[in-house]
Protein backbone atom coordinates (compact mmCIF):
# COMPACT_ATOMS: atom_id res chain seq x y z
CA UNK A 1 0.00 0.00 0.00
CA UNK A 2 1.36 3.49 -1.37
CA UNK A 3 0.83 6.95 0.02
CA UNK A 4 1.04 9.26 -2.42
CA UNK A 5 1.26 12.67 0.23
CA UNK A 6 1.69 15.95 -0.79
CA UNK A 7 0.02 19.20 0.70
CA UNK A 8 -3.05 20.97 -1.78
CA UNK A 9 -1.66 22.37 -4.73
CA UNK A 10 1.63 19.90 -4.65
CA UNK A 11 0.69 18.54 -7.41
CA UNK A 12 -0.92 15.06 -6.76
CA UNK A 13 -3.77 15.21 -8.94
CA UNK A 14 -2.26 16.74 -12.02
CA UNK A 15 0.90 13.71 -11.16
CA UNK A 16 -2.11 11.21 -11.50
CA UNK A 17 -4.00 12.85 -14.46
CA UNK A 18 -0.68 12.39 -16.65
CA UNK A 19 -0.35 8.75 -15.73
CA UNK A 20 -3.48 8.33 -16.25
CA UNK A 21 -3.76 10.22 -20.08
CA UNK A 22 -6.22 12.59 -18.73
CA UNK A 23 -3.30 15.47 -19.31
CA UNK A 24 -0.62 16.16 -21.44
CA UNK A 25 2.44 16.73 -19.69
CA UNK A 26 4.70 19.92 -20.68
CA UNK A 27 7.76 17.76 -19.98
CA UNK A 28 9.02 14.07 -19.03
CA UNK A 29 6.96 11.13 -20.37
CA UNK A 30 5.23 8.62 -17.92
CA UNK A 31 6.77 4.77 -18.19
CA UNK A 32 4.92 2.01 -17.34
CA UNK A 33 6.48 -1.67 -15.80
CA UNK A 34 6.17 -3.91 -18.52
CA UNK A 35 4.25 -6.63 -15.53
CA UNK A 36 0.75 -4.10 -16.45
CA UNK A 37 1.50 -5.16 -20.16
CA UNK A 38 3.18 -3.52 -22.97
CA UNK A 39 0.35 -1.75 -25.39
CA UNK A 40 -2.01 0.51 -23.96
CA UNK A 41 -5.08 -1.51 -23.43
CA UNK A 42 -3.54 -4.51 -21.55
CA UNK A 43 -1.73 -1.49 -19.54
CA UNK A 44 -5.38 0.19 -18.77
CA UNK A 45 -6.80 -2.86 -18.46
CA UNK A 46 -4.47 -3.41 -15.61
CA UNK A 47 -5.36 -0.47 -14.17
CA UNK A 48 -8.17 0.14 -11.92
CA UNK A 49 -8.29 4.92 -11.08
CA UNK A 50 -11.07 5.81 -8.88
CA UNK A 51 -11.17 9.71 -9.42
CA UNK A 52 -11.18 12.38 -6.78
CA UNK A 53 -15.00 12.92 -5.53
CA UNK A 54 -16.24 10.94 -8.47
CA UNK A 55 -20.20 11.90 -9.63
CA UNK A 56 -21.60 9.08 -11.51
CA UNK A 57 -24.36 8.69 -14.00
CA UNK A 58 -27.60 10.15 -11.94
CA UNK A 59 -30.33 8.33 -13.03
CA UNK A 60 -28.31 4.41 -13.14
CA UNK A 61 -28.96 2.49 -10.74
CA UNK A 62 -25.96 0.86 -8.82
CA UNK A 63 -26.30 -2.63 -10.44
CA UNK A 64 -26.53 -0.34 -13.98
CA UNK A 65 -23.38 1.06 -13.08
CA UNK A 66 -21.93 -1.40 -12.21
CA UNK A 67 -22.40 -3.34 -15.48
CA UNK A 68 -21.76 -0.20 -17.49
CA UNK A 69 -18.15 -0.42 -16.01
CA UNK A 70 -17.67 -4.23 -15.95
CA UNK A 71 -18.38 -4.23 -20.05
CA UNK A 72 -15.91 -1.35 -20.47
CA UNK A 73 -13.12 -3.98 -19.06
CA UNK A 74 -14.84 -6.86 -21.63
CA UNK A 75 -16.30 -8.28 -18.85
CA UNK A 76 -19.86 -10.30 -19.18
CA UNK A 77 -22.53 -9.62 -17.26
CA UNK A 78 -22.36 -13.31 -15.19
CA UNK A 79 -18.80 -12.21 -14.30
CA UNK A 80 -19.81 -8.87 -13.32
CA UNK A 81 -22.82 -10.41 -11.51
CA UNK A 82 -20.49 -13.24 -9.45
CA UNK A 83 -17.90 -10.60 -8.57
CA UNK A 84 -20.80 -7.92 -7.32
CA UNK A 85 -21.94 -10.71 -5.11
CA UNK A 86 -18.71 -11.02 -3.41
CA UNK A 87 -17.36 -7.88 -2.92
CA UNK A 88 -20.99 -5.80 -2.30
CA UNK A 89 -21.95 -6.75 1.17
CA UNK A 90 -18.32 -6.28 2.11
CA UNK A 91 -18.57 -2.55 1.21
CA UNK A 92 -21.73 -2.23 2.74
CA UNK A 93 -23.47 -1.45 -0.33
CA UNK A 94 -25.59 -4.52 -1.64
CA UNK A 95 -28.93 -3.42 -0.25
CA UNK A 96 -28.47 -0.25 -2.63
CA UNK A 97 -27.81 -1.48 -6.03
CA UNK A 98 -31.50 -1.34 -7.25
CA UNK A 99 -31.69 2.33 -6.55
CA UNK A 100 -30.45 5.06 -8.28
CA UNK A 101 -27.21 6.74 -7.64
CA UNK A 102 -28.55 9.99 -7.06
CA UNK A 103 -30.29 8.56 -4.11
CA UNK A 104 -26.76 7.12 -2.62
CA UNK A 105 -24.94 8.94 0.09
CA UNK A 106 -21.13 10.66 -0.56
CA UNK A 107 -19.95 7.63 0.89
CA UNK A 108 -21.64 5.08 -0.65
CA UNK A 109 -21.17 6.44 -3.87
CA UNK A 110 -17.17 6.45 -2.73
CA UNK A 111 -17.67 2.93 -2.18
CA UNK A 112 -19.58 1.90 -5.47
CA UNK A 113 -17.14 3.42 -7.12
CA UNK A 114 -14.21 1.84 -5.36
CA UNK A 115 -16.35 -1.42 -6.22
CA UNK A 116 -16.11 -0.06 -10.27
CA UNK A 117 -12.48 0.30 -9.84
CA UNK A 118 -12.02 -3.02 -8.76
CA UNK A 119 -14.45 -5.46 -10.54
CA UNK A 120 -12.11 -6.29 -13.20
CA UNK A 121 -9.56 -7.48 -10.85
CA UNK A 122 -6.52 -4.85 -12.12
CA UNK A 123 -3.07 -5.15 -10.70
CA UNK A 124 -3.24 -2.13 -9.38
CA UNK A 125 -5.27 0.53 -7.80
CA UNK A 126 -4.72 4.13 -8.26
CA UNK A 127 -7.16 6.31 -5.78
CA UNK A 128 -7.46 9.90 -5.61
CA UNK A 129 -8.17 11.52 -2.47
CA UNK A 130 -10.60 8.54 -2.06
CA UNK A 131 -11.25 10.36 1.64
CA UNK A 132 -12.00 13.49 0.89
CA UNK A 133 -15.73 14.73 1.59
CA UNK A 134 -16.33 11.58 4.20
CA UNK A 135 -17.81 12.04 7.61
CA UNK A 136 -15.64 9.77 10.34
CA UNK A 137 -17.94 6.55 9.97
CA UNK A 138 -17.78 7.05 6.16
CA UNK A 139 -13.67 7.31 6.31
CA UNK A 140 -13.82 4.05 8.39
CA UNK A 141 -15.61 1.98 6.09
CA UNK A 142 -13.37 3.02 3.46
CA UNK A 143 -10.30 2.99 4.84
CA UNK A 144 -11.37 -0.95 6.14
CA UNK A 145 -12.59 -1.56 2.44
CA UNK A 146 -9.01 -0.20 0.88
CA UNK A 147 -7.14 -2.39 3.42
CA UNK A 148 -9.22 -5.67 2.89
CA UNK A 149 -8.12 -5.32 -0.84
CA UNK A 150 -5.08 -5.01 -0.52
CA UNK A 151 -4.94 -8.24 1.74
CA UNK A 152 -6.54 -9.62 -1.15
CA UNK A 153 -2.91 -9.07 -3.05
CA UNK A 154 -4.02 -5.85 -4.98
CA UNK A 155 -1.39 -3.14 -5.06
CA UNK A 156 -2.80 -0.07 -4.22
CA UNK A 157 -1.56 3.80 -4.65
CA UNK A 158 -3.49 6.02 -2.76
CA UNK A 159 -3.12 9.94 -2.78
CA UNK A 160 -4.13 11.96 0.18
CA UNK A 161 -2.90 15.43 1.77
CA UNK A 162 -3.70 13.82 5.37
CA UNK A 163 -1.24 12.69 6.87
CA UNK A 164 -2.69 10.21 9.99
CA UNK A 165 -4.75 8.14 6.83
CA UNK A 166 -1.26 7.26 5.18
CA UNK A 167 0.40 6.68 8.36
CA UNK A 168 -2.54 4.30 9.63
CA UNK A 169 -2.92 1.89 6.62
CA UNK A 170 0.31 2.66 4.02
CA UNK A 171 3.50 0.80 4.23
CA UNK A 172 5.59 3.14 1.82
CA UNK A 173 5.03 6.37 1.16
CA UNK A 174 5.98 9.03 -1.41
CA UNK A 175 6.24 12.84 -0.81
CA UNK A 176 5.53 15.08 -3.61
CA UNK A 177 6.56 18.69 -2.30
CA UNK A 178 6.27 22.12 -4.83
CA UNK A 179 5.80 18.99 -7.72
CA UNK A 180 8.55 17.39 -6.99
CA UNK A 181 9.44 14.45 -5.27
CA UNK A 182 10.55 14.74 -1.81
CA UNK A 183 10.44 11.49 -0.21
CA UNK A 184 10.44 7.90 -1.67
CA UNK A 185 10.78 4.83 0.80
CA UNK A 186 8.91 3.04 3.62
CA UNK A 187 7.27 4.44 6.38
CA UNK A 188 8.93 2.56 9.08
CA UNK A 189 12.59 3.93 7.66
CA UNK A 190 11.05 7.15 7.72
CA UNK A 191 10.18 7.17 11.05
CA UNK A 192 13.65 5.82 12.35
CA UNK A 193 15.51 8.43 10.06
CA UNK A 194 14.29 11.24 12.37
CA UNK A 195 16.22 12.86 15.03
CA UNK A 196 15.51 11.67 18.08
CA UNK A 197 13.36 13.95 19.98
CA UNK A 198 13.09 15.36 23.31
CA UNK A 199 11.95 12.78 26.17
CA UNK A 200 9.09 13.92 28.54
CA UNK A 201 9.88 13.08 32.43
CA UNK A 202 6.88 12.55 34.99
CA UNK A 203 7.93 12.61 39.01
CA UNK A 204 5.85 13.28 41.71
CA UNK A 205 6.58 15.75 44.11
CA UNK A 206 10.14 16.69 42.65
CA UNK A 207 10.75 19.67 44.47
CA UNK A 208 13.29 22.27 43.61
CA UNK A 209 15.32 21.30 40.73
CA UNK A 210 19.53 22.54 41.34
CA UNK A 211 20.34 25.42 38.64
CA UNK A 212 22.51 22.83 36.16
CA UNK A 213 18.89 20.76 35.33
CA UNK A 214 18.09 22.51 32.01
CA UNK A 215 14.66 21.67 31.36
CA UNK A 216 12.35 22.81 27.95
CA UNK A 217 8.85 22.98 30.08
CA UNK A 218 7.55 21.99 33.12
CA UNK A 219 3.58 21.10 33.78
CA UNK A 220 1.97 20.94 36.68
CA UNK A 221 -0.50 17.61 36.81
CA UNK A 222 -2.60 16.55 39.36
CA UNK A 223 -1.82 14.42 42.32
CA UNK A 224 1.35 16.06 42.99
CA UNK A 225 2.95 15.31 39.54
CA UNK A 226 5.11 17.41 37.69
CA UNK A 227 6.11 16.66 34.08
CA UNK A 228 9.18 17.83 32.92
CA UNK A 229 10.02 18.26 29.05
CA UNK A 230 14.00 17.96 28.69
CA UNK A 231 16.39 17.68 25.36
CA UNK A 232 18.17 13.62 25.54
CA UNK A 233 21.94 15.48 27.41
CA UNK A 234 19.68 16.92 29.77
CA UNK A 235 17.44 13.89 30.48
CA UNK A 236 20.99 12.05 32.05
CA UNK A 237 21.61 15.08 34.34
CA UNK A 238 17.38 15.29 35.41
CA UNK A 239 17.73 11.51 36.01
CA UNK A 240 21.05 11.48 38.53
CA UNK A 241 19.61 14.69 39.98
CA UNK A 242 16.31 12.71 41.01
CA UNK A 243 17.87 9.53 42.03
CA UNK A 244 20.20 11.12 44.39
CA UNK A 245 17.43 12.92 46.19
CA UNK A 246 15.08 9.28 45.91
CA UNK A 247 12.10 11.40 44.06
CA UNK A 248 9.60 8.86 42.71
CA UNK A 249 9.59 8.82 39.08
CA UNK A 250 6.50 8.08 37.63
CA UNK A 251 7.69 7.61 33.97
CA UNK A 252 10.26 8.42 31.42
CA UNK A 253 8.82 8.41 27.46
CA UNK A 254 10.84 9.46 24.35
CA UNK A 255 8.83 11.89 22.24
CA UNK A 256 8.02 10.33 18.90
CA UNK A 257 7.63 12.67 16.03
CA UNK A 258 4.73 12.02 13.90
CA UNK A 259 4.80 11.51 10.62
CA UNK A 260 3.18 14.63 9.93
CA UNK A 261 6.30 16.46 11.55
CA UNK A 262 8.42 14.82 9.41
CA UNK A 263 6.21 15.33 6.51
CA UNK A 264 6.32 19.06 7.02
CA UNK A 265 9.85 18.70 7.61
CA UNK A 266 11.55 17.25 4.67
CA UNK A 267 12.73 19.14 2.05
CA UNK A 268 12.23 19.12 -1.38
CA UNK A 269 14.22 19.49 -4.13
CA UNK A 270 12.49 22.83 -5.42
CA UNK A 271 12.77 24.04 -1.96
CA UNK A 272 14.53 27.19 -1.39
CA UNK A 273 17.73 26.01 0.08
CA UNK B 1 -14.12 -4.87 -29.03
CA UNK B 2 -13.72 -1.13 -29.47
CA UNK B 3 -16.93 -1.24 -31.22
CA UNK B 4 -18.43 -3.46 -28.57
CA UNK B 5 -17.04 -0.47 -26.03
CA UNK B 6 -18.54 2.54 -28.71
CA UNK B 7 -22.35 0.61 -28.80
CA UNK B 8 -21.82 -0.35 -24.71
CA UNK B 9 -21.21 4.03 -23.81
CA UNK B 10 -24.11 4.42 -26.61
CA UNK B 11 -26.90 1.88 -24.51
CA UNK B 12 -25.42 4.02 -21.24
CA UNK B 13 -25.87 7.49 -22.40
CA UNK B 14 -29.03 6.46 -24.14
CA UNK B 15 -30.37 5.02 -20.75
CA UNK B 16 -28.92 7.67 -18.70
CA UNK B 17 -31.06 10.23 -20.73
CA UNK B 18 -34.02 8.50 -21.05
CA UNK B 19 -34.58 7.92 -17.44
CA UNK B 20 -34.31 11.39 -16.60
CA UNK B 21 -37.62 11.54 -18.77
CA UNK B 22 -36.75 14.16 -21.15
CA UNK B 23 -38.86 11.78 -23.63
CA UNK B 24 -41.60 12.70 -21.47
CA UNK B 25 -41.31 16.08 -22.36
CA UNK B 26 -41.64 15.37 -26.06
CA UNK B 27 -44.65 13.06 -25.49
CA UNK B 28 -46.40 16.11 -24.05
CA UNK B 29 -44.83 18.28 -26.29
CA UNK B 30 -46.77 15.95 -29.39
CA UNK B 31 -50.37 16.01 -27.60
CA UNK B 32 -49.94 19.68 -26.96
CA UNK B 33 -49.15 20.04 -31.04
CA UNK B 34 -52.41 17.63 -31.47
CA UNK B 35 -54.77 19.92 -29.21
CA UNK B 36 -53.16 23.22 -30.85
CA UNK B 37 -53.40 21.61 -34.52
CA UNK B 38 -57.21 20.91 -33.45
CA UNK B 39 -57.60 24.54 -32.32
CA UNK B 40 -55.85 26.19 -35.60
CA UNK B 41 -58.01 23.95 -37.58
CA UNK B 42 -61.37 25.62 -36.37
CA UNK B 43 -59.92 28.45 -37.58
CA UNK B 44 -58.85 27.85 -40.93
CA UNK B 45 -60.46 27.02 -44.28
CA UNK B 46 -60.46 24.32 -46.10
CA UNK B 47 -56.78 23.33 -45.50
CA UNK B 48 -57.02 21.91 -41.97
CA UNK B 49 -54.65 19.64 -42.82
CA UNK B 50 -51.73 21.25 -43.97
CA UNK B 51 -52.27 23.17 -40.99
CA UNK B 52 -51.65 20.26 -39.15
CA UNK B 53 -48.33 19.33 -41.15
CA UNK B 54 -47.40 23.23 -40.76
CA UNK B 55 -48.00 22.81 -36.93
CA UNK B 56 -46.48 19.37 -36.86
CA UNK B 57 -43.58 19.67 -38.91
CA UNK B 58 -42.57 22.81 -36.48
CA UNK B 59 -42.72 21.20 -33.78
CA UNK B 60 -40.45 18.60 -34.44
CA UNK B 61 -37.85 20.63 -35.68
CA UNK B 62 -38.09 23.00 -32.98
CA UNK B 63 -37.52 19.75 -30.55
CA UNK B 64 -35.03 17.74 -32.02
CA UNK B 65 -32.97 21.05 -32.40
CA UNK B 66 -33.22 21.71 -28.81
CA UNK B 67 -32.58 18.63 -28.13
CA UNK B 68 -29.34 18.94 -30.07
CA UNK B 69 -28.75 21.95 -28.16
CA UNK B 70 -29.45 22.10 -24.46
CA UNK B 71 -28.22 18.35 -24.41
CA UNK B 72 -25.43 18.27 -26.61
CA UNK B 73 -23.61 21.16 -25.36
CA UNK B 74 -23.14 19.26 -21.75
CA UNK B 75 -22.67 15.75 -23.81
CA UNK B 76 -18.96 16.46 -23.09
CA UNK B 77 -18.52 19.26 -20.25
CA UNK B 78 -21.05 18.03 -18.02
CA UNK B 79 -18.37 14.66 -17.98
CA UNK B 80 -15.71 16.89 -17.41
CA UNK B 81 -16.87 19.19 -15.19
CA UNK B 82 -18.24 16.16 -13.05
CA UNK B 83 -15.25 13.77 -13.42
CA UNK B 84 -17.30 10.68 -14.64
CA UNK B 85 -15.56 10.80 -18.21
CA UNK B 86 -12.24 9.66 -16.03
CA UNK B 87 -14.25 6.62 -14.73
CA UNK B 88 -14.67 5.56 -18.49
CA UNK B 89 -11.24 6.65 -20.03
CA UNK B 90 -9.47 5.43 -17.19
CA UNK B 91 -10.29 1.98 -18.90
CA UNK B 92 -9.59 0.73 -21.92
CA UNK B 93 -11.79 2.82 -23.70
CA UNK B 94 -10.22 4.79 -26.49
CA UNK B 95 -11.07 8.49 -26.43
CA UNK B 96 -12.90 8.42 -29.98
CA UNK B 97 -15.02 5.34 -28.63
CA UNK B 98 -16.30 7.26 -25.70
CA UNK B 99 -17.21 10.53 -27.95
CA UNK B 100 -18.78 8.49 -30.43
CA UNK B 101 -20.56 6.49 -27.95
CA UNK B 102 -22.12 9.80 -26.61
CA UNK B 103 -22.67 10.72 -29.96
CA UNK B 104 -24.62 8.05 -30.93
CA UNK B 105 -26.66 7.56 -27.47
CA UNK B 106 -27.67 11.42 -27.87
CA UNK B 107 -28.65 10.59 -31.57
CA UNK B 108 -30.64 7.42 -30.53
CA UNK B 109 -32.58 9.88 -28.31
CA UNK B 110 -33.29 12.31 -31.23
CA UNK B 111 -34.33 9.25 -32.97
CA UNK B 112 -37.52 7.93 -30.57
CA UNK B 113 -38.41 11.87 -30.49
CA UNK B 114 -38.14 12.40 -34.35
CA UNK B 115 -40.47 8.83 -33.97
CA UNK B 116 -42.80 9.79 -31.34
CA UNK B 117 -43.24 13.50 -32.94
CA UNK B 118 -43.84 12.16 -36.69
CA UNK B 119 -45.84 9.55 -35.78
CA UNK B 120 -48.32 12.27 -34.49
CA UNK B 121 -47.95 14.49 -36.88
CA UNK B 122 -48.65 11.80 -39.74
CA UNK B 123 -51.61 10.75 -37.47
CA UNK B 124 -53.26 13.89 -37.23
CA UNK B 125 -52.57 15.28 -40.89
CA UNK B 126 -54.19 11.89 -41.69
CA UNK B 127 -56.75 11.81 -39.42
CA UNK B 128 -57.86 15.32 -40.97
CA UNK B 129 -57.98 14.09 -44.28
CA UNK B 130 -54.42 15.03 -45.74
CA UNK B 131 -51.93 12.85 -47.68
CA UNK B 132 -48.87 10.85 -46.18
CA UNK B 133 -46.60 11.54 -49.28
CA UNK B 134 -42.82 10.31 -49.94
CA UNK B 135 -41.88 13.97 -49.69
CA UNK B 136 -43.03 14.14 -45.80
CA UNK B 137 -40.65 11.15 -44.58
CA UNK B 138 -37.41 12.55 -46.65
CA UNK B 139 -38.79 16.00 -44.73
CA UNK B 140 -38.73 14.30 -41.04
CA UNK B 141 -35.29 12.78 -42.60
CA UNK B 142 -33.96 15.78 -42.79
CA UNK B 143 -34.78 17.50 -39.81
CA UNK B 144 -32.98 14.67 -37.96
CA UNK B 145 -29.94 15.13 -40.26
CA UNK B 146 -30.17 18.76 -39.34
CA UNK B 147 -30.61 18.06 -35.76
CA UNK B 148 -27.06 15.40 -36.11
CA UNK B 149 -25.24 18.46 -37.40
CA UNK B 150 -26.43 20.67 -35.34
CA UNK B 151 -25.15 18.41 -32.33
CA UNK B 152 -21.51 18.28 -34.08
CA UNK B 153 -21.87 22.09 -34.41
CA UNK B 154 -22.43 22.42 -30.32
CA UNK B 155 -20.68 19.51 -29.31
CA UNK B 156 -17.27 20.46 -31.52
CA UNK B 157 -17.79 24.05 -30.29
CA UNK B 158 -17.99 23.19 -26.54
CA UNK B 159 -14.44 22.15 -26.93
CA UNK B 160 -13.61 25.76 -27.71
CA UNK B 161 -15.57 27.82 -25.40
CA UNK B 162 -18.06 27.65 -22.46
CA UNK B 163 -21.61 26.21 -22.94
CA UNK B 164 -22.72 29.67 -22.62
CA UNK B 165 -20.89 30.68 -25.92
CA UNK B 166 -21.24 27.19 -27.29
CA UNK B 167 -25.28 27.57 -27.51
CA UNK B 168 -24.63 30.86 -28.71
CA UNK B 169 -22.75 30.34 -31.26
CA UNK B 170 -24.75 27.61 -32.87
CA UNK B 171 -27.74 29.24 -32.92
CA UNK B 172 -26.16 32.17 -34.85
CA UNK B 173 -24.70 29.50 -37.02
CA UNK B 174 -27.77 27.71 -37.68
CA UNK B 175 -29.77 31.12 -38.17
CA UNK B 176 -26.80 32.13 -40.83
CA UNK B 177 -27.62 28.39 -42.16
CA UNK B 178 -30.84 28.88 -42.89
CA UNK B 179 -30.62 32.45 -44.21
CA UNK B 180 -27.59 32.46 -46.15
CA UNK B 181 -28.70 31.48 -49.39
CA UNK B 182 -31.59 34.12 -49.46
CA UNK B 183 -29.17 36.62 -48.37
CA UNK B 184 -27.11 35.80 -51.57
CA UNK B 185 -29.68 36.77 -53.68
CA UNK B 186 -30.12 40.26 -52.21
CA UNK B 187 -29.79 42.97 -55.04
CA UNK B 188 -27.37 44.34 -52.57
CA UNK B 189 -25.47 41.27 -51.49
CA UNK B 190 -24.85 41.16 -55.64
CA UNK B 191 -23.71 44.46 -56.45
CA UNK B 192 -21.19 43.77 -53.92
CA UNK B 193 -18.08 41.95 -55.14
CA UNK B 194 -16.80 41.72 -51.23
CA UNK B 195 -20.01 40.93 -50.03
CA UNK B 196 -20.04 38.17 -52.53
CA UNK B 197 -17.02 36.52 -52.05
CA UNK B 198 -17.38 36.83 -48.36
CA UNK B 199 -21.12 34.95 -48.61
CA UNK B 200 -19.67 32.36 -51.07
CA UNK B 201 -16.90 31.25 -48.20
CA UNK B 202 -19.65 31.13 -45.63
CA UNK B 203 -21.34 29.12 -47.61
CA UNK B 204 -18.29 26.66 -48.52
CA UNK B 205 -16.85 26.44 -45.11
CA UNK B 206 -20.10 26.96 -42.29
CA UNK B 207 -22.89 24.59 -42.56
CA UNK B 208 -25.81 25.59 -45.17
CA UNK B 209 -28.46 24.38 -43.08
CA UNK B 210 -31.22 25.30 -45.72
CA UNK B 211 -30.43 22.27 -47.63
CA UNK B 212 -32.14 19.97 -44.91
CA UNK B 213 -35.23 22.24 -44.83
CA UNK B 214 -37.99 20.50 -46.92
CA UNK B 215 -40.65 22.01 -45.37
CA UNK B 216 -41.98 24.74 -47.55
CA UNK B 217 -41.87 21.82 -50.16
CA UNK B 218 -43.77 19.23 -48.27
CA UNK B 219 -46.21 21.97 -48.02
CA UNK B 220 -47.18 23.84 -50.96
CA UNK B 221 -46.83 20.35 -52.73
CA UNK B 222 -44.02 21.18 -54.64
CA UNK B 223 -41.69 18.23 -56.37
CA UNK B 224 -37.90 18.12 -56.08
CA UNK B 225 -36.51 16.28 -58.22
CA UNK B 226 -34.36 13.58 -56.58
CA UNK B 227 -30.84 15.06 -57.67
CA UNK B 228 -32.04 17.23 -55.35
CA UNK B 229 -32.52 15.79 -52.71
CA UNK B 230 -29.89 13.11 -52.76
CA UNK B 231 -27.60 16.00 -53.48
CA UNK B 232 -28.56 17.87 -50.21
CA UNK B 233 -28.58 14.01 -48.45
CA UNK B 234 -24.80 13.78 -49.56
CA UNK B 235 -24.05 17.02 -48.25
CA UNK B 236 -25.68 16.56 -44.79
CA UNK B 237 -24.06 13.15 -44.56
CA UNK B 238 -20.30 14.60 -45.33
CA UNK B 239 -20.47 17.82 -43.41
CA UNK B 240 -21.51 15.48 -40.49
CA UNK B 241 -18.73 13.42 -40.67
CA UNK B 242 -16.66 16.11 -41.73
CA UNK B 243 -17.60 17.71 -38.22
CA UNK B 244 -17.42 14.23 -36.63
CA UNK B 245 -13.50 14.05 -37.58
CA UNK B 246 -13.06 17.51 -36.13
CA UNK B 247 -14.89 16.63 -33.06
CA UNK B 248 -13.15 13.16 -32.68
CA UNK B 249 -9.28 15.17 -33.63
CA UNK B 250 -10.16 17.84 -30.70
CA UNK B 251 -11.09 15.53 -28.13
CA UNK B 252 -8.56 13.30 -28.87
CA UNK B 253 -6.15 16.10 -27.87
CA UNK B 254 -8.12 17.55 -24.90
CA UNK B 255 -6.71 18.06 -21.99
CA UNK B 256 -9.63 16.65 -19.59
CA UNK B 257 -8.85 19.29 -16.55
Amino acid sequence: MVGFLGANGAGKTTSLKIIMDFIRPTMGEVIFSSVLGTTREEIFRNIGFLPERPYFYQNLTGNDFLLFMGRLTDLDARTVSERVKVWAPRFKIDHALGRELKTYSKGMLQRIGFLATILHEPKIIILDEPLSGLDPIGRKELKDVIVEVHKAGKTVFFSSHIVPDIEEICDRVIFLKNGALAYDGSVSTLMKQAKVQDFTLTVQSPGELPPQVKFKQKLLLAEDLTRFTVSPDQKEVLLNHLVIEKKNIVSLEMMKPSLEEIFYNTRGTNDPQ
Amino acid sequence: MTLNKTLTIALYTFKEIWKSKILLNVFFIGMGLMVVTYVATEFTFGVPERVALDFGLGMLSLSSLGISLFLGVGLLSKEIESRTVYMVIARPVPRYAFILGKLIGLMGIQAVNVLILAIMTMSTTRFLGGEINGLIFWTVGFIFLESLMLLLVVVLLSLLANNILSVLFSLALLLLGHVIKDTQEISFVKDNPIAVKILEAYHFMLPAFYKLNLKDFVLYNNELPPSYLFGNLAYGILYSAFLLLAVVFLFQRKNLD
